[in-house]
């Protein structure tokens, strides 16, 4: 079940343009494009008359025509035009999704429109700041959208499954974490003093000896991971506050759910040194995407398990807790909004 | 290990935080010392429900929450209070002397 009353990432900005965009979000059809001005608009995905997708027919002006029969609807959703009939009945419309544009991303509130304030839209500028050098990306995941939320949660799993780039032994087996709560928000801190830098930190920070790394993993819901990210070198006073002669990076996550069992990953990472030098972005952005790239297999193959048996018992160890508090806080939430929609329908 | 006649010197008591655990092994036990506003009490760190270490919980009320499924331990006592565990985990005398902190072996 989605929570709905949330901004979520629809699109990366480039991917919306003149030419009509489709996009499953939280289980519905959604079609996206740009007016004349560059206003990005959102729309259900699906003509007020036979169904077909919006998507697959064309922008007029302002308008988008359906494929089919050409009806015509503006901005607002409303139905102006249909060929051959003078009168245009006020139930001609499809359903338009608010919709902001900021920190490079297409912002969607699928939810009652109602409550649909910009403020509430998380804070992700580190994408959009001339004060760090950043690069975003998409990547489809088949999987529950919570898989994805559990994987950035728990980072001992980078020793396993990223020794190759970020990950190394040290961060599971030499940390030390700790988990703090709030009703909508999950902090999860880990140190790993001096050790070894992983592969991609050395290739980065052209570190030589052992370093101080620090995790700073902070959720809040539905799906918003945004996670402070660096090393530098041991005994420099990065656990005091002093953070220098190292790497200090921003990893930042915005999962949409697409289906129930398929989910839209929109991340991007972000650095503080160096932030013109563009190559320096682009490597920085490789080595974590090889990461990424080794993240959704792992999803994929956990979602054919959880196909084959959905409620299985499952084991929880001591570095599910960040893990675990955030789903409980999903869960609560999912109730609240549930008990909210049985009030409106009640009265 | 500095050992007192049955009281092992386990901690600073400058090294204590309100709010949060301090872990520590009392022979092979994992132990974990909490300072509440009437003092420091010690219990066992690892959950009887599935051996969490509790450590990593959420202290709230003089109660030590698991960090996993929500069982519930009294800093003070040891008692259980909230499922899924059912039994209590152990409790340790604690005695402060200056800047040192003991429990009894």
């Amino acid at each position: 079940m989605f929570l709905r009353n949330y901004w979520y990432v629809a699109a990366t900005d480039e991917e919306i343009g003149r030419k009509p965009f489709p996009r499953m979000i939280l289980g519905e059809p959604v079609v996206m494009f740009r007016t004349e001005d560059g206003t990005p608009v959102a729309f259900e995905d699906r003509c007020a008359h036979r169904h077909l997708p919006l998507s697959m027919g064309k922008l007029v002006g302002d308008r988008l025509q359906c494929h089919y029969h050409g009806l015509q609807f503006d901005m607002t959703g409303r139905c102006v035009r249909i060929p051959g009939q003078d009168q245009i009945p006020p139930t001609a419309k499809v359903k338009a999704y608010p919709v902001v544009e900021r920190y490079h991303w297409i912002w969607i509130w699928m939810g009652d429109p109602a409550l649909a304030d910009p403020d509430k839209i998380t804070d992700f500028h580190w994408l959009d700041d001339e004060n760090w050098g950043a690069k975003a990306s998409y990547l489809h995941v088949k999987s529950n959208w919570q898989l994805v939320v559990d994987n950035l949660l728990d980072l001992t799993h980078l020793a396993f499954v990223h020794e190759t780039t970020i990950g190394n032994a040290a961060l599971a087996e030499h940390a030390v974490v700790k988990v703090t709560r709030a009703p909508n928000n999950v902090v999860v801190t880990r140190w790993i003093i001096d050790q070894d830098p992983p592969p991609t930190f050395k290739k980065v920070g052209g570190f030589t000896g052992t370093v101080d790394r620090w995790q700073i993993i902070d959720f809040v819901p539905p799906a918003f991971l945004r996670l402070d990210v660096g090393a530098t070198p041991t005994g420099t006073g990065a656990p005091e506050g002093k953070r220098v002669g190292g790497i200090n990076m921003r990893n930042l996550n915005a999962i949409t759910p697409e289906t129930e069992t398929t989910s839209h990953y929109f991340w991007g990472q972000a650095h503080d040194f160096d932030v013109k030098n563009k190559d320096l972005t682009q490597k920085i952005f490789e080595q974590i995407q090889m990461a990424f790239f080794e993240d959704v297999e792992v999803f994929s193959a956990q979602q054919r398990n959880l196909d084959l048996n959905p409620n299985p018992p499952q084991l929880d160890i001591n570095a599910d807790t960040g893990v675990i508090q955030a789903r409980r806080i999903i869960d609560r939430l999912r109730g609240e909004e549930q008990a909210a929609l049985q009030m409106t329908a009640a009265e | 290990m500095a050992e007192t006649g049955g009281w092992q010197r386990v901690a600073a008591l400058s090294d204590l935080r309100e709010g949060e655990a301090f872990v520590a092994k009392l022979g092979d036990a994992a132990i974990a010392l909490y300072r509440l506003n009437d003092g420091v009490y010690a219990i066992g760190d690892v959950c009887t429900h599935e051996f969490a270490l509790l450590s990593q919980g959420f202290v709230e009320d003089g109660a030590i929450e698991c960090p996993l499924h929500q069982a519930k331990f009294d800093i003070k006592s040891g008692r259980c209070l909230a499922a899924p565990a059912t039994e209590d985990v152990k409790s340790y005398t604690v005695k402060v002397e200056g800047n040192d902190v003991f429990v009894r072996t």
